[in-house]
């Protein structure tokens, strides 16, 4: 995937492209807002990343830009601000997501997956993982053609691990991925060990061995 | 402490000293004019009984014959002479037919060889009764002056302070959040108007400060923002990196509930700003007992007590949907965070009225301070400490009661919509 970053602080950029680049993806970078303009003016995305406080404009309006060039650019809008306004303006002017800073990459990623799986590309809502399938459209996961009975909280652990396989997740990275601002609640009772706990002996026992423990207390999805 | 004294109305404050100076005035006055008015009459009586002894005297001279017109005039004739004598006394008056008061002055002389007395009298009620008149004419002049003077006084008393009673009110309605300055009084008074600028000035630097201060905890909560995704956006790259070992791993893990804390007081610290700001203005009609009920679902999953919710009739209330929610949430969290044992978390709604309780070993033991923005009644505990204060401001903004209390072993909220 051609992914296209807009933002200006460099460290950050940075690390988005390097954990993106690892899943095979071509990262541009764009570091203000004319910089931005120029390149979704020549190229051709396959997503953009988008941060709305760009220094020497507003990532909105480059939205509009965007919009006006009629490009199908699946847009997720990066923001330090929180406020419930902003987030509706952007998705009102075509924005797909809206990530409000700090976050995780991880998180980022598994948006950014499930943007490209509704965009352009034939709106694929299925997933393929070996034996596991998911369909994201009824929210069902499959292995080897049978149903897997999955709580909400498993499947979405289940497509967050998918989306994300090959990268160790800290407790603290699922616990927000699942209960956002209440992670902090979660944490505190070990709720997502129960909740992995769970995962894992439903894949188990359909003969699918998948999450490992990384350094005692994360987790990572990885190929036997 | 000292006691504070009886509060005053300026107006009637002056209003009632120049009454009691004017009544002290008015009788004090009186008083003296009685005394003196009284010598004056007297010295008049006088010399009028003098002149007319005189007279009967030369005409005693004149002709011998004996004139007498009791009680004003008496002439007897006796062996001694004796010295002049000047007193009040009281005889009967027959063309009156009463007894009355009169003035009478009895002097003797020698005139031809023969010793006289002669009596002369003067009715005292005459002089008494001018005297009566004055004094009372004079009362009442006095008084019309004084009652004139009053309502002079009072009437341009008003008018001179209504600068500063004007300024007064104005300053009563100031608010540190009101976009616009005061609109004050100018006085041709130059301490009215020294005040009046002073007071401008004073008000509008607290604004700006106030404006100041909430801009800058916007300010400083989203520029802290943009660094906190960096450090974790590199924490997670370094934790996808080889060569890591477990105590690393956790080191950085713990990293990642640091920011995540930090990210939450950031966003509550603007959360509070913008309610401050009055930036909710989306009001929507909504059941805050469903609110409620949604929240609790929402968090079933992740407490450690159980929570079990007992509600009746719905509540509508007109409140941003947000904050409704925001209210909701922070209160079950509470209830989740500070719940000891495994005993159940209660969420029940009464008419008006909705109540969380969690159970807990002893009251709080300093309920007052619980609102407060980063008060935390257990030290250590992971909280923002602005979870209650988001609460209260909600509360205040929509003018819900919330009350706290300890009973049976649980820490009792209660929500009172009836306000």
């Amino acid at each position: 995937m051609k992914i296209l970053i807009a933002e200006d602080e460099l460290e950050l950029q940075d690390s988005i492209a390097t954990y993106l680049e690892r899943d095979g993806n071509v990262c541009e970078r764009a570091s203000n807002y004319d910089e931005a303009l120029y390149k979704i003016d020549l190229y051709e995305y396959d997503l953009m990343v988008l941060d709305i406080n760009l220094i020497t404009g507003s990532g909105l309006d480059i939205l509009k830009q965007l919009k006006k060039q009629r490009s199908e650019t699946p847009t997720i809008i990066i923001s330090a601000n929180n406020s419930l306004d902003d987030k509706l303006e952007g998705l009102d002017l075509g924005a797909d997501d809206y990530l409000t800073k700090p976050f995780h990459l991880a998180e980022l990623n598994s948006r950014i997956k499930a943007v490209l799986r509704r965009g352009k590309f034939g709106g694929t809502e299925m997933i393929e993982f070996n034996e596991i399938s998911i369909d994201t459209n009824s929210r069902t996961a499959y292995i080897e053609g049978t149903e897997m009975s999955l709580t909400r909280k498993e499947y979405d652990l289940l497509l967050f691990f998918i989306t994300n396989k090959g990268r160790v997740l800290s407790k603290e990275i699922i616990a927000e991925h699942l209960w956002g601002d209440h992670s902090d609640l979660a944490d505190n009772f070990d709720f997502i060990y129960v909740h992995i706990n769970n995962l894992r002996k439903k894949l188990t026992n359909a003969g699918a061995k998948y999450i490992r423990t990384a350094y005692g207390s994360g987790y990572k999805f990885i190929e036997d | 402490m000292t006691k504070s004294p009886k509060k005053i109305r300026l107006v009637q404050k002056t209003s009632k000293t120049f009454l009691w100076i004017s009544v002290a005035l008015m009788l004090g006055s009186s008083i003296v004019l009685y005394f003196y008015l009284k010598t004056l009459l007297q010295g008049e009586v006088e010399e009028e009984l003098r002149s007319t002894e005189a007279r009967i005297e030369s005409s005693l001279h004149d002709q011998s014959g004996v004139y007498q017109l009791p009680p004003v005039v008496e002439i007897e004739k006796v062996p001694l002479l004796q010295s002049e004598i000047l007193k009040d006394t009281v005889i009967y008056d027959p063309s009156q037919d009463e007894m009355e008061e009169f003035r009478e002055l009895s002097t003797y002389a020698q005139i031809d060889g023969e010793n006289y007395r002669i009596t002369v009298r003067s009715l005292v009620v005459e002089s008494e009764n001018i005297l009566v008149a004055v004094i009372i004419s004079y009362l009442i002049i006095t008084l019309l002056v004084f009652i004139f003077l009053y309502y002079f006084n009072r009437n341009s008393n008003q008018k001179l302070w209504s600068p500063f009673f004007n300024n007064l009110e104005q300053m009563k309605t100031f608010s540190v959040m009101s976009e616009s300055p005061l609109h004050l009084m100018d006085s041709e008074i130059l301490e009215f108007s020294e005040l009046k600028t002073e007071i401008l000035a004073l008000t509008d630097k607290v604004r700006s400060d106030y404006k100041n201060l909430k801009h800058y905890t916007e300010d400083v909560s989203h520029e802290m923002q943009t660094p906190l995704a960096i450090i974790q956006a590199k924490i997670e790259n370094l934790i996808n990196s080889e060569n890591l070992d477990e105590q690393q791993f956790s080191q950085f893990t713990s990293i990642q509930k640091d920011i995540h804390r930090l990210s939450q007081l950031t966003k509550r610290l603007t959360l509070l700003t913008k309610i401050d700001n009055n930036q909710f203005g989306n009001i929507a009609s909504l059941d805050i007992v469903q609110v409620m009920e949604d929240t609790v679902l929402g968090f079933s999953e992740i407490s450690n007590s159980p929570l079990v919710i007992d509600t009746a009739a719905p509540i509508t209330v007109k409140m941003d949907p947000f904050l409704a929610q925001v209210l909701c949430t922070n209160l079950v969290s509470n209830a989740i965070k500070y719940s000891s044992g495994k005993n159940a978390i209660l969420v029940t709604s009464g008419p008006m009225e909705i109540s969380i309780s969690n159970p807990g070993h002893q009251a709080l033991r300093r309920p007052e301070q619980l609102y407060d923005r980063f008060y935390r009644e257990v030290e250590g505990a992971k909280a923002t400490g602005l979870g209650l204060a988001l609460v209260k401001k909600i509360c205040d903004l929509y003018k819900i009661g919330i009350e706290y209390h300890f009973e049976k072993e649980r820490h009792i909220f209660t929500l009172n919509f009836q306000r």
